[in-house]
């Protein structure tokens, strides 16, 4: 007979040994072998790091696209991290490439990725698609009243990329960013950075969406890649 | 950004002619010492927010000057800035460059800066360009 305390032993043992056998763990082992955590911060009490924070990549990125960029990273901030100490200057002192991670620890990678999320119970944020009318109406809000061109790269109307560099580019925002990301960034920000160089807003709920949609509606043409 | 301050652009038009040799006679009081003072906070705030746009020397050269249709605005050339008051300078921060009818390239920061360190900001500015409001 197994007595009461022994079935948390057991589970105890079990909660364990899954643990060593590799699936949980594998992934972490994979940030240290890749030193993912010398330039990436996977906590938020980690002293700040000159790479984007990824403690939160499970709420900001989707799944296909982090995939592929571990596999075949781009460059989104063309000026460099705004973390990084020559950042201002325009002499980043970290200029890549990033490292290139093969199919199978792409993919562990990125399942360890994906589940790092700091937005607790976050609905899903149903968006539908702005008109071609009501996409330069925002477009006008985007570049003129709220100045986003000044720091990132979007298209214009024709479908030209255009727009500053010191944030990341929004090039391809609607394939890289969760909807829900870019909403709670734009509502506030500082839920996921205690600074940044990105003036804050306060958008009326409407506006807020519209913005989300329009920031969504970024996707880079297969031609263009 | 946070300036192109009054507008992205440097509007030919409203340079002021060269002063006359009298006008650059060494008469001019000191200006009073300012309210709100640049300390070592202000130019940290401006490098880490304004520098992007308006370079980290404020020559109106940042990361993103040439990106921009409309030139982010030179702190360091007293020919426009003397024409604005500290109130404009002051409004174009808070409130971004179509407050002040200028261009909307430049983002309103009254959401992410108090009062007083606008203040201060508009103290800095003034010091880079060495000139006070005519």
């Amino acid at each position: 007979m197994i007595l009461p305390k022994n079935y948390f032993l057991i589970g105890l043992f079990l909660l364990i040994a899954g643990g060593w056998s590799g699936g949980v763990e594998a992934s972490p082992a994979l940030v240290k072998e890749k030193q993912c955590d010398t330039c990436h911060r996977f906590s938020k009490t980690e002293s700040e790091k000159s790479a984007p924070d990824l403690f939160f990549a499970g709420d900001k990125f989707q799944k296909d696209w982090l995939g592929n960029f571990l596999k075949q990273p781009e460059v989104i901030r063309l000026a460099g991290h705004t973390r990084d100490p020559g950042f201002s200057k325009g002499t980043p002192q970290y200029t890549g490439p990033h490292p290139v991670l093969n199919p199978k620890e792409a993919q562990q990678m990125t399942d360890h990725l994906m589940s790092l999320k700091i937005l607790k119970d976050a609905p899903p944020l149903e968006l539908p698609a702005l008109s071609k009318g009501k996409r330069v109406r925002v477009k006008i809000l985007f570049e003129r009243d709220y100045s986003c061109i000044a720091c990132h790269q979007s298209y214009n109307l024709a479908r030209q990329p255009r727009g500053g560099v010191s944030g990341p580019s929004l090039i391809d925002a609607g394939r890289r960013l969760r909807p829900e990301w870019v909403y709670q960034w734009l509502k506030n920000p500082r839920q996921f950075t205690t600074r940044g160089r990105m003036p804050l807003y306060t958008f009326d709920e409407e506006t807020l969406r519209k913005m989300t949609q329009y920031i969504m509606s970024h996707k880079k043409d297969s031609k263009s890649k | 950004m946070m300036a192109i301050l009054i507008g992205c652009g440097q509007d030919p038009a409203e340079k002021k002619p060269s002063p006359s040799p009298s006008a650059a006679a060494p008469s001019t009081p000191s200006p009073a010492p300012r309210a709100h003072p640049v300390t070592q906070e202000t130019r940290e705030t401006y490098q880490f927010y304004c520098a992007q746009c308006h370079g980290t020397d404020g020559h109106g050269k940042g990361i993103n000057a040439s990106h921009l249709t409309v030139p982010p605005r030179d702190h360091t050339k007293a020919d426009y800035l003397e024409t604005r008051t500290d109130e404009h300078l002051f409004t174009a921060i808070q409130q971004g460059g179509l407050a002040v009818g200028r261009a909307p390239c430049m983002p309103s920061w009254g959401h992410t800066l108090d009062d007083n360190t606008i203040h201060s900001l508009v103290s800095y500015i003034r010091e880079l360009c060495q000139c006070e409001a005519l």
